[in-house]
This record gives C-alpha cells, sequence and structure tokens, in this order.
C-alpha cells in the first residue's frame, strides 16, 4: 500500500474518530457514566467500609489506645432490618440493582455494594448502642420499637434518610453526651471518686457504662455524618441505561 | 469498525469499574476482618501484625543482641525489656526461649525459689514449644538447651517435694 493511499483513509479515521467523540462531549454522557460509575463502584464502598471500620472503634481512656470492638448479634438484625428498609422505601431499586440481563460481573459488584451498606449499617448500631448494662438494655429495646415500626410505616427516600437521621441523632446524643457525662474516669481511687462526685460513681456503677477517651465521642460523630452521607450518595438505579430512559 | 471499537472500550471500562469495586470491597473487608480480630492497639502494632499475616516478620536483631548481653550481665528485666521489644509479636522461639531462662534465672534462689517468675517462665517455656517444639539453643554458655529441659526444671521448682527439705540443697547451682 503506498503512502497516498494510506494518507486519506488515516484522515478518515480520524474524522469519523473525532465525529464520535464530539457528541460524547458535548452530550456529556460518556462524563456523567463515569462519574456515576466512579460513585457507585469506587466511592460509595470506600465511603461504607470507611464507616465498618470506624464503628467499632473507640479510643481507651487511660492511654488512648486503640479499641476494636465487634458487633454483637443484635446489631446484625438492626442492620438486615436497615437494608430491608432501603429497599422497601426505595431508596435502593432491587430491579435495577440485580437483574438477571445483567452480566455477572455487575451483579456481582452490586451486591457488593450492598454488602458493604449492610456492614455499615451493623457497625452504626454498634457505634451507637452502650457496650453494656442497663443502658444497652434501655437503647436496644427502643431501637426495637423503632424499627418494628419503621417495617409498616410508608416510605419514601426521603422520610427514611430523615428517620434515619433522627434516630442516630437522638441515639448518638444519649450514649456520647448524656451517658457518657455520667461515667466517671478512672483516674482517682475508689474511695476518691466516691467522696467527690458520689452521684456519678453511683451513675457507673448501676448502669455498668464503660469509659473511653473524649477523642471515641468526635469519631463517632464524624462516622454517623459518613454513613448518612454515603446513604445521600447511593443512585436509586444502579446503571446508567434506567438514568437515561 | 470503529463504532466497534469504540463500543468493546466502553464496555472494558464498565467492567474495570466492576473489578475494582469487587476488589475495594474484598480487599477493605479482609483488611476490617483482620483489624478487628487481631485487635491492635497502636499504629505499630498495625505494621507488626500486618507483617506477621504477610509473613515478612522478623526479630530486631539488635535489640536482641542488647537482651542477650543484659542477660548475660544477670539484669533479667533489662534483658526482657529488650526481648519483648525484640519480638513484640512473641512469635521467634529463639527469643521466648531466653526469655523463660530469664524468668529462670531471676527466680531461681539456693532455698526457694519465687514461683511468681517460675510461673511465667514455664508459660513462656510453653510458648518456645508450641513455636518450635524441636528447638535447640547453640548458646554453650546455657546449661539447659532445650524448653523440654527448662520447663521440667521449671515445673520441679514449683513443686513441693521432700527433697526440698534436704539441707544439702543450698550447695546446688543455678543452671
Amino acid at each position: 500500500m503506498t503512502e497516498n493511499e494510506t494518507g486519506p483513509s488515516e484522515d478518515l479515521i480520524e474524522t469519523a474518530s473525532e465525529s464520535l467523540e464530539r457528541p460524547r462531549k458535548q452530550g456529556g454522557l460518556s462524563d456523567t457514566k463515569i462519574r456515576r460509575y466512579t460513585r457507585v463502584y469506587v466511592v460509595l464502598p470506600i465511603v461504607f467500609l470507611l464507616v465498618t471500620l470506624f464503628g467499632g472503634m473507640r479510643f481507651a481512656a487511660a492511654d488512648h489506645s486503640f479499641l476494636f470492638l465487634p458487633p454483637p448479634l443484635i446489631c446484625l438484625i438492626f442492620g438486615a432490618v436497615t437494608i430491608f428498609l432501603i429497599f422497601r422505601a426505595r431508596l435502593i431499586d432491587f430491579e435495577s440493582w440485580f437483574d438477571e440481563r445483567h452480566p455477572i460481573l455487575e451483579n456481582a459488584a452490586n451486591a457488593g455494594v450492598i454488602l458493604v451498606i449492610f456492614a455499615a449499617s451493623v457497625q452504626v448500631y454498634n457505634l451507637l448502642l452502650p457496650e453494656s448494662g442497663l443502658a444497652n438494655w434501655v437503647v436496644t429495646a427502643l431501637f426495637v420499637w423503632t424499627l418494628w415500626n419503621d417495617i409498616f410505616a410508608d416510605f419514601d427516600q426521603k422520610k427514611l434518610l430523615r428517620s434515619f437521621a433522627g434516630l442516630f441523632a437522638i441515639a448518638f446524643v444519649t450514649k456520647y453526651l448524656v451517658l457518657s457525662n455520667l461515667a466517671v474516669k478512672n483516674d482517682a481511687s475508689w474511695l476518691q471518686r466516691i467522696l467527690e462526685n458520689p452521684g456519678k460513681e453511683a451513675a457507673t456503677w448501676f448502669l455498668d457504662l464503660p469509659v473511653y477517651s473524649p477523642a471515641t465521642g468526635y469519631l463517632q460523630f464524624f462516622t454517623i455524618l459518613l454513613f448518612l452521607f454515603g446513604l445521600f450518595l447511593t443512585p436509586r438505579t444502579a446503571n446508567t441505561k434506567k438514568l437515561s430512559s | 469498525m470503529l463504532v466497534f471499537r469504540r463500543g468493546n472500550y466502553t464496555t472494558m471500562r464498565t467492567s474495570y469499574f466492576h473489578i475494582a469495586c469487587l476488589l475495594i470491597v474484598a480487599i477493605g473487608m479482609t483488611l476490617i476482618v483482620f483489624i478487628y480480630s487481631t485487635q491492635p492497639k497502636t499504629f505499630t502494632e498495625i505494621a507488626t501484625k500486618s507483617s506477621v499475616a504477610i509473613g515478612t516478620y522478623e526479630v530486631n536483631r539488635s535489640e536482641f543482641e542488647n537482651g542477650i548481653a543484659a542477660f548475660r550481665r544477670d539484669e533479667f528485666e533489662a534483658a526482657r525489656a529488650a526481648f519483648d521489644r525484640a519480638d513484640p509479636e512473641k512469635r521467634d522461639a529463639a527469643t521466648q526461649f531466653y526469655v523463660a531462662y530469664s524468668f529462670y534465672r531471676q527466680g531461681w534462689g539456693r532455698v526457694s525459689n519465687d514461683n511468681g517468675l517460675f510461673t511465667k517462665g514455664l508459660s513462656a517455656a510453653e510458648r518456645v514449644l508450641q513455636l518450635d517444639p524441636n528447638y535447640r539453643s547453640a548458646d554453650p554458655q546455657l546449661v539447659m538447651r532445650t524448653p523440654i529441659e527448662l520447663k521440667a526444671e521449671l515445673e520441679d521448682g514449683l513443686k513441693i517435694t521432700p527433697s526440698d527439705f534436704n539441707p544439702l540443697k543450698i550447695t546446688r547451682e543455678r543452671k
């Protein structure tokens, strides 16, 4: 093949590829897809994995060392109910995320995202429930009551997000502001603590409250915000075909 | 042709995102399960436990040598502190053997032994047996070279037997 013959065909290819690129750039469909895929398949898993990591993390009061508390069984149940509510309120459209017409890889990736949402919601309940004692029983009972009512309530996406935000806010205030202020730091002797602050010492003993470093509250506050931000970012439909239609 | 190639290109990109998602989830969940199961207390411990998990854990040789030097000077607490720094995960049979031996030598008494130190030495000797049942020390200055001998000596020291009341016992030597 001579240079004269190849030259025009290459020009044609370039022109054709430019004409194909132009609508992509002008319409922004491809860029939108890339941004959406980045959000769903990269940003969301990272956000929810961070929530999963930090949800059980506490700082010891004595030396600020890390403590990683695995979630109790009840948190798994709460997490499952949360996922059920997310599907029921159509915050996530199940038919769009899992479809037999999709490639297996896409279904697997979507299942991975749902898995991290479940793990993160389990850890959010882990961080909100008091670890032991009477307070644990009371807050668990309140969560059961609220989630049981939510199952039968008529939700849409916004109402569900508001409901979660309200539930988490009140539980956070209860645990990290009210109950943590009732717990006595263990830097004084038992007798000294009783003499100086008998009310707090009695509350610590009666409620069986563990004492953590104040940094725990800050970390858990941002963990809850991150979880709600992750839910806010979660699209109802997973693929862009339904989005564009 | 070009459309076909472009179509291929788009499909590849989509599958890249799906693969990336699965990798992020798998690696992330593995890391989280690892952290929650090993319970590290500091960032240093996270690094040490990670090196154990991936098989690159090594004893700090200089700290180990410091420990040996302190052990030979009969500074057993300093020796154990150096051995702890050398082998924070307690995974090296040689280091743990010296730890057990230091408890034995510190706890040994001509008239009576320190039961607390001997008990700690016994648990260290058992740790050595778990790590390497066939371990044999190459140190010529040690009388007992295997964890089995050391364990037997420690167990013997913890028991009260008629031989403990033998006055000739004070003539025995520390091993």
